[in-house]
C-alpha cells in the first residue's frame, strides 16, 4: 500500500531547497570533548586517573611492599630511601598510600555505584510513571530521609562483622533519596516532551523510551551527583576507618594511615601529610570534576543561537547615504536606523538602514516573519533593546526629542506618556504578584498622582474604558485569574494610563484565540478613533493589518522592502517578498492545491547577501540584484526596494 | 476497504479529573463522533479549550477516554494493550505542533527516524537505513540529514523531519495536531503542500486539527467544528467554513480577519485533485 517507494518527491520547486538552507553546523563536539577543554576538569581527572592507575598496579609501581618493616629508619622524615617517610614500624608511607588507595577507592566506588543504581532506578521510575509509583517513592524518599545515616552504618558495621562493603552499600541507599528526587524532577520535565509522545504512538517499549529518550537527558545530573557523592564516600570510608571499623592492620588503608599518624603526632607531625592530602585531593577533585560536568551539559541542552560566522564589517559598507531628514508632519519619524545585536561570534546588524514614519492618529504596521527584525525595532524606538544591542546610526525622532541621543531621565519621562507599549503575552507581561488594579493603579500614580482614592477612580475608569465588564472585579485579580483577552485589555489599560500619542502594539493578539482577537482589535480601533492615538501594530498576520491598519512596511532580513497604504498593496505588492507572503496566505489559495510559497527561509543575520538580501529566495532575482537596491518610489506613496517591481505588475496582468 | 472507512469515533468523551479529588473534572469531548476514509482529510477546527488536541490524543491512545468508541478500519482500538499499540503504531502516526520539543536533541534524526523500524519492525542496520534516507527524500531532506541533530535545522525544517517521522511506518493515518502554528508564513506554505502531496502520493488520511479556519479550509474535505468538546457543525469544507449553519461557527468565521473583502471562491465545491504543478 504506502509503500516508501524509492521515488522522490522531487522537491517541489516551491520549497526549501534540501541542504542549501539548514543551518551552519552547530558544535557537535560530544561532551567529554568540551570537558577536556576545561583545565580544571583536565587536572582533576588526570589525578583521580593517576590515583586509580597508582593504586590497581600497586605490586609494580610502589618501591616496598607496605608490609616491610625498617627498624632502622622509623618515623623518618621524606628522604630518597623513602620520598614521603616512614612510619612508628618504619614501613614506607608512599607504598602504604598507594596500597591504601585500593581498600579506600573500592569503598567509594562501592558507595557510589549503589548511589546511582538506586537513586535514577527509583527516580527514574517514579518521574516516568507517576501515579501511585510515585506516591510511593516519595514515601519511601521521606522515611529514609528521616533515618539518621550514621547510626544505621554503625548498627550495619556491627551486624555484619565490620564488613565495609556492605557499609558502603548501605551508606549509598541511605544518602539516594535525595538523589532519586533530583533524577525524578528531571524526568518529569522531559516526560512532557513530544518526541516522548511519539515513541509512545510508535509503540516502541517502554524500557527502549526510558534507557534511550529519559536517561540521555538525566546524564548529566547523574554525572555530577555521582561525582560529589563519590568524594563524600571516601571521606566516611576514612571516618570509619578512624574510628577502627573496616579492614584491620596491617592492610594499609587511609583512613587507618590516619590514626597511626594521630598516635604519633607529637613526634612526626609528617606523617598526617601525605594520606591527608591524597584524601583532601581527591575530594576536591571529584567536586571539581562535578562542576565541570554541570557547566559543559548546561552547554549542551542549551539551545543553539544561530551561527558563529559574523562578517558585519562587510555590510558596513552598504547603502553609506547620511540619515535623511524626518518627516516635520510625522509624529515619529525613524531615519536610517540600524541595530546590531550581540551573537555567539562577535556583534551582527539585525535591522539595517530602517526609514519608517507614523503621522499622529495613523494606524501603521509593520509586517514581516520572524528573524526580520520589526520586533527589535520597535525595541530600538522604546530604548528597550536586550543587553549588548546597539543603535549603530540613524535617528529616532518623536515630535521634538530625539531618542536615540536623549539622556536616560529624558527617555523616562518620555516613554509611558508620550509612546507606550503593549506586548504579546498579555499575562506574562503583567507582575504575578501584584493585582492588576494594583499595577494600573501605579502608572496613574506615576502619571497624574493624587490621593488613593483619585488614583483609584481613575484606574477603574481606564478599566471600564477598556470594555471590562466588571472593573472592579478585575481590579482585584490577580494576573494568573485573568484570561488573556482580559489580560491584554488590563495590558492595554496600563499603556492608556499616560495618556500617549503613540501605542507601540507589539504582535497583540498573536497569542490569543480568534473570537478574542477580533474583540481586542475593535477596542484598539475604538480607542484610537476617541483618544486621536497613533498605532504601530507589528504583526505577521496580513488580515490584522488590512482589518486595522492604513498603511504597512514590509520588513525582510532588517530591510524595509516595501511600504504602502495597506489596500494598494494587498491589492498589487511592489516587493516579490511582500507578493510571496501574500500568495502564500492558506485564506487565498485553491483549497486541496498548491499554495504559493517561497522557497528557503529567512537567512540569520550573518549570512545576509550584500546586495539584496531577498535575491537568493526570489525568482526574479537577476545580477543587478547583486549590488545593494536602495528604496525607490515607483508610484506615489509607495516605496519598493526592488530592481524588478515593473515585473511584478506585468506578472500579476499576465 | 471496510465498510467503517478508517477511522470511525463514536460518541468519545474524555474527562480530566479536577485538581482536588472532590472537584468536578473537565469535559474535554462530549459525545464526539467523527468518521475519516481513506485519503480523506477531516478538518477539526476550535478554539483554546475546545478539546480539539484531545480528541486526536484519544485517537493516539495517549489520553484515556472515559466512554465511546474508536474503531481503526472496524476494530475497536479505544483501549488498546500496549502491545496492540505497537501494531496500531504501523497504521496511526502524528505530526506534532511544537518541531522543538518534538525532537529529541540528543538523538541524530537517523537515531530517531530509526528506531522504530528496528525495534517494532525488527529490520536490519542496513534495511533500517535505505528506508529512512527513502523517507527524508520524500519529505525534501537531504541524506546526511541522519547524521545530525535536531538543533542544526530551522523550524520548517524540523517539521519536515517530524512528518518523515511519521511516514516512516508507512501509517494510512497521520493525525496532524496544530502542524504548521509554530511556523511562519512562507515555512507554513511550504509544509502544507508537502502534506497534501504526501496524501495524493500515499493515500493518506489526515485528522488536521488547527485552530486556523483558512488552514483547515485549505486542507481538508469537511470540517468539524468544535466547541466545549462537543461537535457543533459538521460537513464539506467549503460550505462549513463559507455558509456555516451554527451559531457559533459563523462567529469563528466572521472574527477571522479577511484580506481579501471579495474572496474568490472556487465555483466548484472541492476537488481534492492535487498536485497539478507548483507555481512560479
Amino acid at each position: 500500500m504506502t509503500a516508501v517507494a524509492s521515488q522522490d518527491l522531487a522537491a517541489p520547486s516551491s520549497d526549501e531547497p534540501p541542504g542549501g538552507n539548514s543551518r551552519p553546523a552547530v558544535s557537535r563536539t560530544p561532551t567529554w570533548r568540551r570537558l577536556l577543554r576545561r583545565p580544571l576538569a583536565v587536572i582533576s581527572l588526570a589525578y583521580l586517573v593517576l590515583l586509580v592507575l597508582a593504586a590497581v598496579f600497586a605490586d609494580v609501581v610502589a618501591p616496598y611492599d607496605p608490609a616491610d618493616l625498617d627498624l632502622d629508619h622509623v618515623l623518618s622524615g621524606p628522604s630518597a630511601g623513602h620520598l614521603l617517610g616512614t612510619d612508628p614500624l618504619g614501613r614506607d608511607v608512599l607504598s602504604r598510600l598507594i596500597h591504601g588507595g585500593q581498600v579506600s577507592l573500592v569503598n567509594g566506588g562501592v558507595a557510589a555505584l549503589t548511589f546511582v543504581m538506586v537513586g535514577v532506578a527509583t527516580g527514574l521510575v517514579a518521574g516516568f510513571f507517576g501515579g501511585w509509583t510515585d506516591r510511593v517513592f516519595t514515601w519511601a524518599v521521606d522515611v529514609v530521609i528521616a533515618i539518621p545515616g550514621l547510626i544505621v552504618l554503625l548498627v550495619v558495621l556491627t551486624v555484619f562483622g565490620g564488613n565495609m562493603t556492605v557499609a558502603m552499600a548501605a551508606l549509598g541507599i541511605l544518602s539516594a533519596p535525595g538523589f532519586a528526587r533530583v533524577v525524578r524532577g528531571v524526568t518529569l520535565g522531559v516526560r512532557q516532551e513530544l518526541y516522548i509522545s511519539a515513541a509512545k504512538v510508535s509503540g516502541l517499549p517502554t524500557r527502549h523510551i526510558l534507557l534511550r529518550h529519559v536517561l540521555p537527558r538525566v546524564t548529566g545530573p547523574i554525572l555530577v551527583q555521582a561525582s560529589l557523592f563519590f568524594g563524600a564516600a571516601l571521606l566516611v570510608d576514612a571516618g570509619l576507618a578512624y574510628l577502627g571499623f573496616g579492614v584491620q592492620p596491617p592492610t594499609p588503608t587511609w583512613g587507618g594511615m590516619i590514626i597511626e599518624a594521630a598516635s604519633v603526632i607529637s613526634q612526626q607531625p609528617w606523617l598526617l601529610v601525605p594520606p591527608g592530602i591524597t584524601l583532601a585531593l581527591a575530594t576536591l577533585s571529584f567536586a571539581l570534576l562535578g562542576d565541570a560536568i554541570r557547566d559543559t551539559s548546561a552547554e549542551r541542552t542549551g539551545r543553539q543561537s544561530g551561527n558563529a560566522r559574523r562578517r558585519s564589517a562587510a555590510r558596513r559598507a552598504e547603502l553609506p547615504r547620511p540619515a535623511g531628514a524626518p518627516d516635520p508632519a510625522a509624529l515619529l519619524s525613524v531615519r536610517g536606523l540600524t541595530v546590531s545585536l550581540p551573537t555567539s561570534g562577535g556583534t551582527a546588524d539585525v535591522v539595517a538602514d530602517v526609514d519608517l514614519d507614523v503621522r499622529p492618529g495613523e494606524t501603521v504596521g509593520l509586517v514581516g516573519e520572524s528573524g526580520c527584525g520589526k520586533s527589535i525595532t520597535a525595541s530600538a524606538l522604546l530604548g528597550l533593546l536586550p543587553a549588548g544591542g546597539e543603535i549603530r546610526t540613524g535617528r529616532v525622532q518623536l515630535g521634538d526629542v530625539d531618542l536615540t541621543t536623549a539622556g536616560k531621565s529624558l527617555l523616562r519621562s518620555v516613554r509611558g506618556s508620550r509612546i507606550a507599549l503593549i506586548s504579546q503575552e498579555p499575562v506574562a507581561s503583567l507582575d504575578p504578584v501584584f493585582t492588576a488594579g494594583q499595577q494600573v493603579d501605579e502608572l496613574v500614580r506615576r502619571h497624574h498622582g493624587g490621593s488613593r482614592q483619585a488614583v483609584r477612580a481613575r484606574t477603574l475608569e481606564l478599566l471600564t474604558s477598556v470594555r471590562l465588564r466588571d472593573p472592579e472585579s478585575v481590579a482585584r485579580r490577580y494576573p494568573h485569574e485573568l484570561s488573556g483577552g482580559m489580560a491584554q485589555r488590563v495590558a492595554i489599560a496600563m499603556a492608556l494610563a499616560g495618556e500617549p500619542d503613540l501605542l507601540v502594539a507589539d504582535e497583540p493578539t498573536t497569542a490569543l484565540d480568534v473570537t478574542v482577537q477580533a474583540e481586542i482589535l475593535r477596542l484598539l480601533q475604538s480607542i484610537q478613533a476617541e483618544r486621536g492615538m497613533a498605532v504601530l501594530l507589528i504583526t505577521h498576520d496580513w488580515g490584522v493589518v488590512a482589518q486595522v491598519c492604513q498603511r504597512a512596511y514590509v520588513m525582510y532580513a532588517g530591510h524595509v522592502v516595501e511600504s504602502a497604504p495597506v489596500a494598494a498593496m494587498i491589492d498589487q505588492p511592489l516587493h516579490p517578498y511582500s507578493a510571496g507572503l501574500l500568495a502564500s496566505m492558506p485564506g487565498r489559495g485553491r483549497p486541496g492545491h498548491h499554495l504559493a510559497s517561497i522557497p528557503g527561509t529567512v537567512p540569520a543575520p550573518a549570512d545576509w547577501p550584500a546586495g539584496c538580501h531577498f535575491a537568493p529566495r526570489c525568482a526574479l532575482a537577476t545580477e543587478d540584484c547583486a549590488a545593494p537596491v536602495p528604496l525607490s518610489e515607483p508610484a506615489p506613496g509607495r516605496l519598493s526596494r526592488c530592481v524588478h517591481h515593473d515585473r511584478l505588475i506585468e506578472g500579476a496582468t499576465a | 476497504m471496510t465498510a467503517s472507512g478508517l477511522l470511525e469515533i463514536q460518541d468519545l468523551r474524555v474527562e480530566f479529573a479536577g485538581r482536588r479529588r472532590h472537584d468536578a473534572g473537565v469535559l474535554a469531548a462530549d459525545g464526539v463522533s467523527l468518521r475519516i476514509d481513506d485519503a480523506e482529510t477531516l478538518g477539526l477546527v476550535g478554539e483554546s479549550g475546545s478539546g480539539k488536541s484531545t480528541i486526536g490524543n484519544a485517537v493516539l491512545g495517549l489520553v484515556k477516554p472515559a466512554a465511546g468508541r474508536i474503531l481503526f478500519r472496524g476494530q475497536d482500538v479505544t483501549h488498546a494493550t500496549t502491545r496492540e499499540r505497537r501494531r496500531l503504531g504501523q497504521h496511526i502516526q502524528v505530526v506534532f505542533q511544537d518541531p522543538y520539543s518534538s525532537l529529541n536533541p540528543s538523538r541524530t534524526i537517523g537515531q530517531t527516524l530509526g528506531e522504530q523500524l528496528r525495534l517494532v519492525r525488527g529490520l536490519d542496520r542496513r534495511t533500517t537505513r535505505i528506508h529512512v534516507e527513502n523517507v527524508l527524500r520524500q519529505v525534501g531532506m537531504p541524506a546526511d540529514t541522519m547524521s545530525r541533530y535536531p538543533a542544526e535545522f530551522s523550524g520548517g525544517q524540523r517539521q519536515r523531519i517530524a512528518i518523515a517521522r511519521a511516514l516512516v511506518m508507512e501509517p494510512d493515518l497521520v493525525i496532524c495536531d496544530e502542524p504548521t502554528s509554530a511556523l511562519d508564513l512562507s515555512v507554513q506554505a511550504q509544509i502544507l503542500n508537502l502534506l497534501l502531496d504526501l496524501q495524493a502520493r500515499l493515500g493518506l488520511g489526515y485528522l488536521f486539527i488547527s485552530h486556523d479556519i483558512d488552514v483547515v479550509r485549505h486542507m481538508s474535505h469537511r470540517v468539524a467544528v468544535l466547541l466545549h468538546g462537543r461537535v457543533v457543525e459538521q460537513g464539506p469544507a467549503e460550505g462549513v467554513t463559507r455558509h456555516p449553519d451554527h451559531e457559533y461557527t459563523r462567529t469563528l468565521v466572521a472574527a477571522v480577519p479577511s484580506v481579501d473583502v471579495a474572496a474568490e471562491a472556487p465555483p466548484n465545491g472541492r476537488a481534492p485533485h492535487r498536485n497539478e504543478q507548483g507555481e512560479a
